[in-house]
């Protein structure tokens, strides 16, 4: 009986890990990553909505969540409250060099980068911008390791 | 009465509850799928809508702080529940007549209000600047379609009941019956202004492009949709989904309910749905922008409103 | 009914999606992707870490030689340190598969050293790296460029002279 009930838990989990929803969150970039993401979410050739990902509009519907920006100081405390909105189970991508390690705004006084120091990062894609084929392969390791999460 | 199930069976099973649950999912999936297609994109496979909600099933629901807790975790429920009830109440010809006990089309009407009310007041009790917003949209679009809705089912009725020797009869049972003996009503030319504003009609209440304007969309960061999250979200995919499918099979049942008996029926029954929902709603869904609220409030008050008013009129003096 | 025509055209001619992961994705082959590092064919020079925009590159010393460091983290693939480098010691392949987990970020890193070596001819400590072949004509034979990696600065002028040449 318990064996059934965990096989189902398990049937379920991978079920419901083919639905992931994006979120994205600009904690200060140039837009270049998110011009990136939004070519990789919305055009036709890069089309995710096949992976079962959807755009949402709303943090609290979010399960995927795509970081671009150095956590400039004027928009830390506002990234870190909406962060805190998104409900578990969730994984965080950090998009472009710039949360990382803070890209070419490294050394600059109004930068909090390593983005990791306030925020959980899971999965990092480098590049800047990187290529939407690239967010894609970083949208499927994100898959994988919320599969686990569920 | 041919096919007549216990209420209860009926809410719960067939045609309302599980049944409808699982066909309106299945549309929105062949809905999503084709409306990628259109666009020359590939498209989530058709159990997506299935996969979305048993993913909602495993998170959590978080409630905001300021928002009024029993109101905000019932509404949904609400709506639910309510389209639960509706969809055992519309007839399905040849198979299935609604027990007298659900009512007439009085109603349903009410019925068919009640998800637009419910994420009204979703959206004011979150307690979010959106969710006020999306209150007041949805409020002003509500005002807009309801009217045309009424009007158009009273002309129906009138024209089933003025047929039969009454004046006015608000049994659907009888209106499916009246047409498989005298004619669809899509065929009837005194119908024709009714048809024309139902067509205008259901996008609105249906919240499809071009009117979506309350729920669901990037300019107020999904109206008052946008504090739930988890199973209280489910559930609002559910009433949506239920809804698309009570909608449209009134819209079959008023208009155009001929089909054979038994089987053959149900399989009729379900490739009308998803013609209307091919044509009716994905066509209409990529190749139109969304409306501003107050274009859509004007339109709706002057063309459906004037086809509506015309067809009682013709009607009352059409025999 | 323009609308209407388009939907049936983009019915016909099916999508036009890229079905990367399922399918392969097409590369240019200039892309800027991954950094490549040929530890032979380095001078020393570290003109790449002077103009590198993302601050990737960074030369240190150590006991055991010049150590080479460069992360891919910090690096904006612009193409500066390729296109500063006299022999082509640092270049981008057009590898863009750089997607990690985050656990993995420190490990996106080359690290190579130009080992200290005494000279051949001289005796003394050198860097065993490649020369600069900057203004060289005519241009380093492969045996010449072997020979230069065991010479130490001293030596290396005495062999250009005895080439004809003064740098």
């Amino acid at each position: 009986m318990t064996t059934l009930i965990q096989s189902l838990s398990r049937r379920c989990q991978t079920i419901a890990a083919r639905s992931p929803w994006i979120y994205r969150i600009n904690a200060g970039s140039c837009n270049g990553c998110d011009v990136e993401c939004a070519t990789t979410a919305c055009i036709p050739r890069y089309d995710v909505e096949r992976l079962g990902c959807q755009y949402c509009g709303s943090p609290r519907h979010a399960d995927i969540v795509l970081i671009t920006g150095p956590l400039t100081a004027r928009v830390k405390e506002d990234v870190l409250r909406v962060f805190a909105e998104i409900p578990e189970p969730k994984v965080t991508i950090a998009v472009g060099i710039c949360p990382i390690s803070g890209g070419v705004f490294r050394e600059s006084y109004a930068v909090h980068a390593p983005i990791n120091q306030y925020i959980p990062i899971d999965v990092n894609v480098p590049g800047c911008p990187p290529r939407p084929q690239a967010i894609i392969e970083g949208v499927a390791q994100a898959i994988a390791i919320w599969r686990e999460r569920l | 009465m041919p096919g007549q199930f216990d209420y209860p069976l009926a809410v719960l099973l067939f045609p309302g509850g599980l049944f409808a649950l699982v066909l309106g999912l299945a549309l929105k999936g062949a809905d999503r799928r084709l409306a990628a297609r259109l666009q020359r994109r590939v498209g989530p496979p058709l159990a997506q809508p299935f996969f979305d909600l048993v993913k909602l099933a495993r998170k959590r629901t978080m409630v905001p702080d300021i928002a009024a807790q029993p109101v905000f975790l019932g509404a949904p429920l609400f709506g639910a529940v309510s389209m639960m009830l509706a969809a055992a109440m519309v007839p399905i010809a040849g198979i299935y007549t609604p027990s007298p006990v659900l009512g007439n089309l009085l109603v349903l009407l009410y019925l068919l209000a009640i998800p637009a009310v419910a994420l009204m007041v979703a959206g004011s009790a979150s307690g979010s600047p959106f969710g006020a917003i999306g209150f007041s949209r949805e409020m002003a679009l509500m005002l807009a379609y309801e009217g045309p809705l009424v009007l158009v089912v009273a002309a129906v009725a009138m024209r089933t009941g003025i047929g039969s020797g009454g004046w006015v009869n608000f049994s659907l049972t009888d209106i499916v019956a009246y047409q498989r003996q005298h004619g669809a009503f899509l065929f009837d030319p005194v119908m024709w202004p009714a048809l024309l504003a139902f067509l205008a009609f259901y996008p609105a209440n249906l919240g499809i492009v071009p009117f979506d304007i309350p729920e669901a969309e990037t300019e107020i960061l999904e109206g008052p949709l946008l504090e739930y999250s988890g199973p209280a979200l489910g559930l609002f995919k559910i009433t949506s989904a239920l809804k698309a499918v009570v909608v449209l099979s009134l819209g079959i049942a008023l208009f155009f309910p001929l089909a054979p008996e038994g089987a053959g029926g149900l399989l009729v029954q379900l490739l009308k749905l998803l013609l209307m929902m091919l044509l009716g709603v994905t066509v209409l869904r990529v190749s139109c922008g969304r409306m501003r609220i107050d274009k859509a409030f004007r339109f709706f008050l002057k063309w459906p409103l004037a086809l509506s008013v015309l067809s009682l009129v013709i009607v009352a003096f059409a025999h | 009914m323009n609308v209407l025509k388009m939907l049936i055209g983009n019915l016909v001619k099916g999508p036009s999606t890229i079905r990367y992961p399922f399918g392969p994705a097409w590369t240019p082959d200039d892309l800027r992707g991954r950094i490549v590092f040929d530890l032979y064919a380095c001078t020393g020079c570290r003109a790449c870490e002077q103009v590198c925009a993302g601050g990737a590159i960074r030369f240190d010393k150590t006991p055991q030689g010049l150590r080479f460091m460069m992360w891919h983290n910090t690096c904006v693939f612009c193409g500066l340190c390729e296109f500063y480098c006299p022999t082509r010691a640092i270049r981008q392949s057009n590898d863009w598969h750089l997607a990690h987990p985050a656990e993995e970020a420190y490990r996106m890193a080359i690290r190579e050293v130009i080992p200290y070596i005494e000279c051949a001819g001289c005796g003394g400590k050198t860097l065993a790296s490649a020369p600069n072949p900057v203004g060289v004509e005519p241009p380093f034979t492969p045996e010449e460029i072997e020979r230069h990696h065991h010479l130490c600065p001293v030596c290396r002028k005495k062999a250009m002279a005895e080439r004809g040449q003064t740098s």
